[in-house]
């Protein structure tokens, strides 16, 4: 039991933090980020390059992926989310998913249709927490996306520039009367998704297979997270992140294997039909 | 005079066409394409006129083509009365996704459909003993129409232009009534529509159903056509896909959909040769179209478009 749920949150860190990176974005920008799940997918991809090809060691990885990112982000805010941001809801579903689609197939043509590993470099072995045994790989994962939350909060409570950050996303127009420049912050907002999707990707590459197709499911399960959590919340992306680990680790152990995913959505559909807000929810349900 | 006179010959092109073009792929293209229109037709009559976004529209595609299937290949019926079941299914499935999210609105009622979507795929891929799992159900029997078996390409194509021609009417005649004014209220203004006595509930669950059922119908078709269908095709991708082909035309134009559906069936098989550098430039030409056209090509025609 302590088991199951000690590896469903290492999972759901994941989920959490790839939850995080996308409600980041969804404050500042309004945009429903339908290719989050394959920016996250390319810092996996970053991640194995760094490994493989230029042979760097675990958190060497990581740094070089962040730095890669933190070039490749600005230049995709330019060219496909800023133009976006002011645009109707459809529009900015449809151009978001092309996002996706563009850079899914990217990764095909550049690094071919198998999937790749990154190699488990220190998760090789168990650590035993109150009768429990848990890969060491779980542990980083817990202890990395905790990180990324508190260095999160720190930035946003803690430095001018988060706290512009945050009143950008609260009130647009009121942050730009008091001087704040609000597409800026729109560009700061997408970097910082994109460095937390490279963080949620390195910490899955090991667990997951690298490949074209990583995308999609993890996006879908962040989407559960952020619902049940509470859409537009980060609070609730972690809790709603966690949440989804766990039910799922649970699901598949007690009731089905099979239908796992199935059982996940239901909940889903629930909680939107139920109690739309989630566990930590926008003010506003309906916008009119 | 004009309009008449390219309306005419368009239509008289599309009657000939089995005629006039030998190659048997082609026509197969050509009946898919009009088989995709007909999801359009249903899917645009929610989202252009109705203004609910669903990303979720193969499911209802995909119930349609299981239930016609699972009827002609386990139990003996032909496609014309399977064709009412997988309509009144689908349907119904549109009504019981439609009953929870009515108070949805914007990006809730967008992941609700999504998810939607997925749960019916899952099933479609895990129920071994009703849809065969992922190897899908093969030996589906082909439409018969008066003894004749549609088998080929060419015979195919008179029906599914047929069923077309039905969807079509069915959406003008539908644009014109009180319902589907109401359902355009609904979309441009859904407080002034209510404030207006217009019974919001009623409106969206029927666009709900109907957008089913259109979806249903096309699906039937589909699975007597190929003869075989696995869950692979009724994915988000071609949820994707179906609501690219609803915006490249025009949301809420009458021919829009239609002209989406035969581009975006026609071009990836154009294109063959380039199949991954082709997605590549698939995904930049639906995000360039949703930052410079989101009305589709049909606002580029009429630019003063009432549209929300």
């Amino acid at each position: 039991m302590l088991q199951l749920v000690l590896s469903g949150t290492a999972m759901g860190a994941i989920y959490a933090l790839v939850a995080l990176g996308f409600v980041l974005l969804y404050n500042a920008t309004n945009l429903i980020n339908f290719a989050q799940g394959e920016i996250v997918a390319l810092g996996a991809y970053l991640c194995v390059f760094g490994a493989a090809a230029l042979g760097l060691p675990y958190f060497g990885t990581l740094a070089a992926a962040i730095g890669a990112m933190a070039v490749l982000a600005p230049l995709l805010f330019a060219l496909a989310y800023f133009p976006l941001r002011n645009r109707s809801l459809l529009a900015g579903v449809v151009g978001t998913i092309g996002i996706g689609i563009t850079l899914k197939n990217l990764f095909l043509v550049v690094a071919g249709p198998l999937p790749k590993t990154l190699p488990v470099f220190l998760g090789g072995g168990q650590v035993e927490l109150g009768g429990a045994s848990l890969p060491l790989q779980a542990v980083i994962v817990i202890a990395v996306a905790a990180l990324v939350f508190a260095a999160h909060f720190f930035f946003t409570h803690h430095t001018f520039t988060g706290i512009r950050l945050r009143a950008a996303a609260q009130d647009r127009e009121m942050a730009q009367l008091v001087g704040v420049r609000v597409n800026a912050m729109m560009g700061i907002a997408f970097v910082a998704s994109c460095v937390i999707a490279t963080v949620a990707g390195f910490l899955v590459a090991p667990i997951v297979f690298v490949s074209p197709e990583m995308g999609l499911p993890l996006m879908l399960k962040a989407f559960i997270a952020i619902v049940v959590g509470g859409f537009g919340s980060i609070p609730g992306a972690l809790a709603g992140g966690l949440f989804v680990g766990v039910l799922d680790t649970m699901t598949a152990a007690y009731v089905s294997s099979t239908y796992r995913d199935v059982f996940t959505f239901l909940v889903f559909i629930l909680v939107i039909t139920l109690r739309p807000t989630g566990f930590f929810g926008e003010r506003v349900s309906l916008r009119v | 005079m004009k309009r008449h006179a390219l309306g005419a010959a368009l239509i008289a092109a599309v009657i000939l066409l089995p005629a006039l073009v030998e190659s048997r792929y082609v026509l197969f293209v050509c009946d898919l394409a009009m088989i995709y229109a007909i999801v359009a037709l249903g899917l645009n009559l929610l989202m252009g006129y109705g203004g609910q976004i669903s990303v979720g529209h193969a499911a209802f595609f995909g119930i349609g083509a299981y239930t016609s299937a699972i009827l002609s290949v386990d139990f003996g019926w032909s496609f014309w009365t399977a064709l009412p079941a997988s309509l009144a299914l689908s349907a119904a499935f549109g009504l019981v996704l439609g009953l929870p999210t009515l108070r949805l609105r914007g990006h809730y009622l967008i992941l609700a459909t999504l998810g939607f979507g997925e749960i019916v795929r899952l099933v479609l891929q895990n129920w071994q003993q009703l849809t065969k799992g992922p190897t899908g159900i093969v030996g589906i029997p082909p439409v018969r129409l008066f003894g004749i078996a549609l088998q080929t390409e060419r015979q195919f194509y008179y029906l599914a232009l047929a069923f077309l021609a039905l969807a079509l009417v069915v959406t003008v005649r539908l644009a014109r009534t009180r319902m589907g004014r109401e359902l355009i209220s609904v979309r441009d203004h859904e407080l002034a529509a209510e404030l207006m006595g217009v019974d919001t509930v009623r409106v969206k669950l029927f666009a709900f159903s109907t957008s089913a059922a259109f979806a249903g119908i096309a699906g039937s078709l589909y699975a007597h056509m190929s003869g075989s269908i696995s869950p692979d095709v009724f994915t988000f991708e071609l949820s994707v896909a179906l609501l690219i082909m609803v915006m490249l035309g025009g949301p809420g134009t009458i021919l829009g959909p239609v002209f989406g559906a035969l581009v975006l069936t026609a071009l990836p098989e154009v294109l063959r040769d380039f199949k991954e550098l082709y997605l590549v430039f698939y995904g930049v030409g639906i995000l360039l179209l949703s930052i410079f056209l989101p009305r589709g090509l049909a606002g580029l025609l009429r630019r003063p478009l009432a549209s929300g």
